[in-house]
């Protein structure tokens, strides 16, 4: 049989094997607040940035340890770059898709335990029927996960195989629009303060009951330091940090109040992260831009980082309407 | 300032239990303040179901003050959310990643309560944490009186005494969906029974017409006398409350404390339940019935007619008092005790007879009987041989669109043990004793029956 001259296929851009989708997962679903997200592949990790309307942008890295193994070809830049700036492929898949593919692991078990329990009508309120923590599904291992982009254009691919049943899933790559980042201006801070992600998650679990809407951020030099308000429905409410001074670990404050209020529920799509974060580091620049960087410890895989900034509601006192987001510079916030 | 108070952080948990308890009832509550004591108070929606918690203000609190105002010199009230005040008051975790997790953090709750011209109504709740973090609420009220309802302890003279913690396990024992619990006692074999069954049907299938029980199951629990701490019960009475109603109390009474106390009349008359700790005191009044309420009670049709469905269940005497806490009244004011509505024409009215844990069959009673006086005991010939001549209408599939006023779904509950009982095949006999409801004791034996499709005018 003639033997078709087939051209050797060009090893993938990308590709990655994963024995835990667990922290994958978690690090995807800090983000999880659109429908679709960017995905940029780098020889260090893949890095994922979900924007909403242009006043919340989340980025979840997949730093290169999480995996097992992790290669990736990617063109080399000219000398010359005349060309974009990044050769890195780029592109946009679903997010939720991906998220439920990841979760795919163990979704057997779950199954049968639903039919096991639907048979019995009968059963009485002793013998409850909890969740198995020890599931795979909730562990997110017991098998292999294998992720790959071959070129640009191809779907993105996760293979899953477990017990013996082998799944594939290619996502749709769609070309990325130009993202506008949300600017920044690290040069030009107004306030640091590093504290423990769960402070700031207990601070908003105050608040949220009363149904606000708009949340206000206060950090000043002097006490309460800092405060976070709202006023609800149902009520006010308000969490500070006037007693708590050592809660703290950094605290700077450069001029002697900083207040913006941002709408509460971007604020409360990144309640996710600080679940999983241990610290955070809250930033605000002179135009009111807030940026929150979650630093999250994955078991044997050192630190994965969540980087979310959000824009305020323009201050309509005096004349003036600031506009948040007249920086013509982006400047990428630079990591602690 | 009209009040304010402190809680430290085991208030706060108790608090919070009883708001959720109360949470079970309905949505809002009725927050009272005197000088010596703060009560949350609650109705259900259907008005069966009051709860009442007093707090003593000298034990329970760590700091208590009552100033009053103009227009609140004695007496404090207000109506709140109770979702907004569960939030406030909920537990808070804290602690340094590395000590336990579990380590609540509130080191003080200070309330206080503000009101009159010219200022906002607010209740302001100031938690500090321990770990430094302070978090301040401030809810908004409306100014609404309390309702209170009335029970009358003279009039109540069955009761008995156990510890909710033995209760509450009884009540695993039962399984899911049910909603009635009979109560009843044999003083021959010293024993207090727990009957958990339901009324609820569904339809057979898809097409079918007919409807029949959803569970058909009744659950009895023995308990013994000597279990109690004091039983007075009348012997064979039979008193049926909610399941889910009884449960939140139980719930609750287990965290509290030891003993549950009860105390009771006759079935449609309230009952109260109660127990309490350490500056704390439950107290609730449930709407109880008699047993052929419990069979219309649970009408699968939304359609029933409000007015009978409103009339038919129990509500309790209510009253605005002012100045008087009711439930602890001293003085009952009998002259005062309205005769609540009789559990009227909706079923038939019917002696006491002891439920059977078996299944009847028995259709429901047609729409016109909704407005008729009820029929006299026949009912009481719970037969399956109702002479009807040719018509023998109940066994065909009964056709909902004939009704007349779209009310009430006819039901049929099968009974797996079928003997005719020879004694009620003389229907007859019963016909002519209109209005008297015989204590006749061969009740005793009618172990199936079938209670009439027609009325008594259009048989024979």
């Amino acid at each position: 049989m003639a033997s078709s001259a087939s051209p050797v296929p060009a090893p993938p851009l990308f590709r990655a094997v994963a024995s835990s989708t667990r922290p994958l997962y978690q690090l995807l679903k800090s983000i999880g607040f659109t429908n679709k997200v960017h995905v940029d592949i780098t020889d260090n990790g893949l890095r994922f940035m979900a924007d909403h309307a242009r006043v919340m942008q989340g980025v979840a890295h997949w730093n290169k340890n999480l995996f097992t193994s992790y290669t990736t070809n990617l063109p080399q830049p000219e000398e010359e770059d005349e060309e974009d700036e990044s050769a890195t492929p780029t592109f946009q898949i679903s997010l939720p898709a991906l998220l439920e593919t990841l979760q795919i692991f163990g979704a057997v078990d779950a199954a049968t335990r639903q039919a096991k329990a639907d048979i019995d009508p009968y059963r009485s309120n002793l013998r409850n029927y909890r969740p198995d923590a020890f599931s795979n599904q909730t562990l997110g291992m017991s098998g292999t996960c294998s992720l790959s982009h071959s070129q640009e254009g191809a779907p993105f691919s996760i293979v899953l195989e477990e017990a013996g049943v082998k799944t594939t899933c290619n996502l749709i790559t769609y070309i990325a629009e130009e993202p506008e980042l949300i600017p920044f201006d690290v040069n030009d801070l107004s306030f640091k303060i590093i504290t423990q992600a769960r402070w700031l998650l207990d601070a908003l679990a105050e608040i949220g009951p009363t149904g606000p809407e708009k949340l206000t951020i206060a950090a000043s030099r002097k006490a309460p330091y800092l405060k976070l308000s709202s006023v609800g429905a149902l009520g006010s409410s308000s969490v500070d940090f006037a007693k708590g001074r050592d809660l703290l670990e950094t605290f700077a404050v450069r001029d002697a109040r900083w207040v913006q209020s941002f709408k509460f529920d971007i604020i409360k799509s990144a309640m996710e992260a600080m679940r999983i974060a241990s610290k955070v580091s809250m930033r605000g620049d002179r135009q009111g831009v807030l940026s929150m960087q979650f630093m999250v410890e994955v078991e044997g895989a050192g630190l994965s980082f969540l980087d979310f900034r959000f824009v305020p509601y323009a201050e309509r006192d005096d004349d003036e309407e600031e506009e948040e987001e007249d920086d013509g510079d982006e400047r990428e916030g630079e990591e602690l | 300032m009209v009040v304010n108070f402190t809680l430290n952080e085991e208030g706060v948990a108790v608090f919070h239990d009883a708001l959720a308890c109360m949470f079970k009832f309905s949505d809002e509550v009725c927050l009272e303040t005197k000088k010596d004591k703060l009560t949350l108070t609650t109705l259900n929606l259907s008005k069966s179901a009051y709860i009442c918690f007093t707090f003593a203000a000298n034990r329970f609190f760590s700091r208590y003050n009552f100033e009053g105002n103009a227009q609140y010199r004695d007496r404090f009230f207000c109506q709140l959310h109770i979702r907004s005040l569960m939030s406030v008051f909920r537990a808070r975790q804290g602690g340094e990643s590395g000590r336990d997790s579990r380590e609540t953090t509130i080191e003080r709750c200070d309330v206080a309560i503000d009101d009159g011209p010219g200022k906002k109504s607010r209740l302001v709740a100031r938690i500090n944490c321990r770990n430094g973090i302070t978090a301040e609420h401030s809810l908004s009220f409306e100014p609404m009186a309390p309702t209170h309802a009335k029970f009358d302890k003279t009039e109540a003279v069955n009761h008995w005494t156990i510890s909710s913690r033995t209760l509450r396990q009884l009540m695993d024992h039962f399984g899911p969906g049910i909603d009635l619990l009979d109560i009843n006692t044999d003083d021959e074999t010293r024993l207090v029974n727990f009957t958990c069954f339901t009324e609820k049907v569904q339809k057979r299938s898809a097409n079918a017409n007919e409807a029949v029980l959803k569970k058909p199951l009744h659950t009895n629990i023995a308990v013994e006398m000597d279990e109690f701490d004091d039983v007075e019960v009348e012997d064979k009475l039979h008193i049926i409350i909610s399941v889910k109603d009884f449960r939140a109390v139980l719930q609750h009474a287990q965290i509290i404390s030891g003993e549950l106390a009860t105390s009771y009349s006759n079935p449609g008359r309230p009952m109260k339940l109660s127990y309490s700790s350490e500056g704390i005191l439950c107290e609730y009044i449930l709407m109880t019935i008699g047993q052929d309420d419990a069979i219309s009670q649970k009408h699968k049709n939304p359609r029933v007619n409000s007015v009978a469905a409103r009339a038919a269940r129990p509500e309790l005497d209510s009253a605005s008092r002012r100045g008087s806490s009711v439930v602890n009244a001293s003085r009952n004011d009998l002259s005062q005790a309205q005769e609540l509505p009789r559990v009227p024409q909706l079923q038939r009215k019917t002696a006491l007879r002891p439920r059977h844990s078996q299944f009847d069959i028995r259709p429901q009673p047609i729409p016109q009987q909704i407005m008729a006086p009820p029929p006299p005991a026949t009912a009481r010939s719970d037969s399956l041989f109702v002479p009807q001549g040719d018509d023998d209408h109940q066994w065909e599939p009964i056709n909902p669109d004939e009704e007349d006023d779209g009310g009430v779904n006819d039901r049929l509950e099968w009974n797996s043990n079928y003997e005719p009982n020879p004694s009620t095949l003389r229907i007859n006999s019963y016909l002519n004793q209109a209005g008297e409801p015989p204590e006749n004791p061969t009740s005793e034996r009618l172990l199936s029956g079938l209670e009439p499709t027609q009325r008594l005018s259009e048989v024979s």
